[in-house]
């Protein structure tokens, strides 16, 4: 019999806002987090935006890590860690002596440490490359780096499966508790803005030039984006021992692959996927009372995202609204965002919006994307959709606790 | 939910080094000692900072899977393919319309492909604008490329998963796929590791080396199992070269990195339900830092004491960074596989990294018949 898993902790360091309740706030009041680029020069590209965290001090942060001895996604995710832990209340003492881990999904991992070493080979040849970089650059260290910063002695998993890794990462912290192998774990996901992603989404004709607007009829692509999204997971039994708060419940998940294509989304695929994630967690689709959009704003993505939806709900689906449009794509981190924004809509009771949403596309009959503003709705279940290069398809649900 | 067991069955496996190639050479080259050390002056485009490796000169992903779809793979990438396509000729098990929904692939990798990323990078930085990328090699950037490419290759499409472990990966990978196949999400994957040898990781490793006094020659490969569901393999009547029965990973975040090793094989063994007198030998990481050495051979001392056999694939492989620990698993099979004396015996591995991550796997392996 699986022990009920609970999400106690919430940690979003993400450009429009750091911790539980300011990044709520952000999601209710609409905010963007997009801003011309900052951590490189973005002057020779047409297009120079991203969702940058500008404000991020791993210093103000971080306890235990030294910065200068990790790259800036490691420190996202620990700094995401550490939020989650202090914001679920637990005693960090007692968590670093329990049967505690972390799962960390990721896109690109050290994608700054790599573009550094890359710059000093260009400018000063291959073997000038630096040992101290070197070993910064494993895309393991993420959910070492969250180990290490809260102490903890179980499994430090980073997945690496690209855009929908939060979601295969929080749906394997949950496994890990579910079964009695864990009782505590921090799952989420990094990822930092890059120069290499930033040219190869404009060269694939998927990087938009001012705003992101998912599921708008004139929507031209994704911003990139960047931030550390951590959530702690515990059983309910420990949760309600200890009185702490409880966000919501993880009900289960689904994973699948397209096995088609490297970068296009395949609707069938991303179809029996939601399937999976809804058998798994024990629920029909009618249950699901609002979906956390992959929501790209890519012309494709939103249109196959849409018809899935569609053909796995019948023609009235729930609201299905997209954060990127606040934070640009996030990434690895992507999903973790949503998870949060999922958690933070059943606790609190509203819709995140999709913002920037001008034109309803008439392709997308019956799709309702909760334009522009936060909606006050009560939700039971919700599902959180993951997409990715690869065809690597993750959805995770989450509900109230009942 | 349905639950199946806690352990994975392999069915076959393929390792691809310039020390062995496919299951059978690689467990000749094992049981001979035979190294894969070779000279690769020349053989890549830029200056490397050793002549020799355990490196695959003149490999082409075309010459075992055919010309068709193989111009823009990167190299973890083929090596993956190749793996996987070398496992697949090593088992019973038929990839089919009735069980490619149920069967996936979990490769661990250190950062994907470091030379098609850094390459990406770089022509951001020299060329006449910084956006004149090639689109058609982006995906070669993320990391779960090699997954991504072996699935729709082998039209598996079941979980998916890239595990970026380090020395980790390839115990990080089983025990992933351990969770997957107990979960009841898939009844089977192909289960392996992939390091990539090029100029841009060969200074990467050799400027580590020099830091530390490490004097290991670099390596790469991949090695992939067919870990199944045991009923499902026992039910359709494939033979079994070996039981996962069990895979614990740990952290030592104050760098109690012996005494994390220690805990993690005790604990291993305790689900396997093994005793440490049955352990008839350990396959260790050994990464050539003395220093790390020293701690995972306290580890095994204080767990395993001083009988079990020690073996050391890296003495033939090279550094395979993230392929190790499938490698190391890998050479356990090699001995069983044309042994019947050792049939039923248990094999532990065990790894650790520079960062205090820990890990050890209790393997039971069998001759092939």
């Amino acid at each position: 019999m699986d022990r009920r898993v609970v999400i106690t902790g919430l940690g979003p360091v993400s450009s429009v806002g750091i911790g539980a309740e300011d990044f709520g706030a952000a999601l209710r009041a609409g905010r963007s987090g997009i801003s011309p680029i900052a951590s490189f020069d973005a002057s020779g590209f047409p297009h120079f935006k991203a969702g940058e965290v500008h404000d991020f001090d791993p210093k103000a942060l971080v306890r235990s890590l030294s910065p200068d001895e990790w790259g800036r996604t490691s420190l996202f995710a620990a700094a995401a860690g550490r939020l989650a832990v202090e914001d679920s209340g637990i005693d960090p003492a007692l968590l670093a002596r329990s049967r505690a881990g972390s799962s960390i999904g990721t896109t690109s991992g050290e994608s700054q440490v790599v573009e550094q070493l890359t710059a000093q080979w260009v400018e000063d040849g291959m073997p000038s490359i630096t040992p101290d970089l070197v070993r910064q650059a494993p895309a393991s260290r993420l959910a070492v780096a969250v180990n290490r910063e809260l102490g903890l002695t179980g499994e430090a998993m980073t997945l690496s499966t690209a855009c929908s890794a939060s979601n295969y990462a929080l749906g394997y912290a949950y496994d890990q508790i579910a079964t009695g192998d864990a009782d505590y774990m921090v799952a989420g996901g990094a990822d930092s803005v890059c120069r290499w992603a930033h040219a190869g989404f404009f060269r694939l004709g998927a990087l938009t030039e001012h705003v992101c607007s998912p599921f708008d009829a004139n929507r031209s692509g994704i911003l990139t984006g960047e931030g550390g999204a951590a959530l702690f997971l515990e059983t309910l039994e420990s949760a309600e021992q200890r009185g702490a708060h409880v966000y919501a419940e993880v009900l289960g998940y689904g994973l699948n692959c397209d096995a088609n294509h490297m970068v296009a989304p395949d609707k069938d695929s991303i179809a029996e996927c939601m399937r999976r994630a809804h058998r798994n967690a024990g629920i029909e689709a009618s249950d699901v009372d609002y979906i956390c959009a992959h929501g790209t704003g890519t012309p494709a993505n939103d249109a196959v995202e849409s018809k899935a939806v569609l053909d796995v709900f019948g023609p009235t689906p729930p609201p299905i609204s997209s954060i990127k449009s606040m934070l640009g794509h996030t990434m690895g981190a992507a999903s973790g965002f949503g998870a949060i924004a999922s958690a933070l809509g059943i606790d609190q009771g509203f819709l995140p919006p999709t913002t920037n949403h001008t034109t309803p596309d008439p392709e997308l009959v019956g799709i309702d994307p909760v334009p522009n503003a936060a909606r006050e709705a009560r939700l039971d279940v919700v599902q959180n959709n993951g997409f990715a290069f690869g065809g690597n398809n993750a959805i995770t649900i989450l509900g109230r606790v009942a | 939910m349905s639950t199946a067991p806690d352990t994975l069955a392999i069915t076959g496996w393929g390792v691809l080094t310039s020390t062995g190639i496919g299951a059978d050479d690689f467990s000749a080259a094992v049981r001979e000692g035979r190294g894969g050390l070779v000279d690769v002056e020349g053989a890549f485009d830029d200056e490397l900072p050793e002549s020799k490796a355990c490196a695959l000169v003149g490999f082409h992903a075309r010459d075992y899977v055919g010309r068709k779809g193989t111009a823009f793979l990167d190299r973890s990438t083929a090596l993956a393919l190749v793996g996987c396509h070398l496992a697949l000729a090593d088992t019973g098990l038929v990839v089919d319309d009735t069980n490619r929904d149920r069967l996936g692939i979990v490769l661990g990798t250190t950062a994907g492909s470091f030379k098609s990323t850094s390459d990406y990078s770089r022509e951001t930085l020299v060329q006449d604008k910084p956006y004149l990328v090639n689109p058609v090699l982006f995906p070669n950037t993320v990391m779960n490329c090699a997954a991504g490419q072996a699935a729709i290759w082998h039209k598996l499409k079941g979980v998916n998963a890239t595990v970026a472990g380090g020395q980790l990966a390839g115990l990080n990978a089983l025990r992933y796929t351990r969770n997957a196949v107990r979960r009841g999400y898939v009844d089977g994957a192909l289960v392996g590791a992939v390091e990539e040898f090029s100029p841009h990781t060969a200074w990467g490793t050799h400027n580590v080396h020099e830091r530390i006094g490490a004097h290991v020659p670099l390596g790469e490969g991949s090695a992939v199992f067919v870990a199944e569901n045991p009923d499902v393999a026992r039910s359709a009547g494939r033979a079994v070269d070996a039981e996962v029965l069990s895979v614990e990973i740990g952290s030592s975040p104050t760098g109690d990195t012996a005494d994390g090793l220690a805990g993690c094989v005790g604990r291993a063994l305790e689900r396997a339900g093994v005793h440490v007198d049955d352990v008839w030998a350990v396959a260790t990481g050994e990464t050539g830092d003395d220093r790390l050495d020293r701690l995972e051979s306290l580890g095994v001392a204080l767990s395993l004491g001083t009988g079990p056999r020690r073996v050391r694939v890296k003495e033939l492989t090279g550094e395979c960074h993230a392929a190790s620990g499938a490698l190391q698993v890998s050479a356990l099979l090699a001995h069983h596989r044309g042994d019947k004396a050792l049939d039923g015996r248990v094999g532990v591995v065990t790894s650790v990294s520079a960062d205090g991550a820990v890990g050890a796997a209790v393997i039971r392996g069998y001759a092939r018949a």
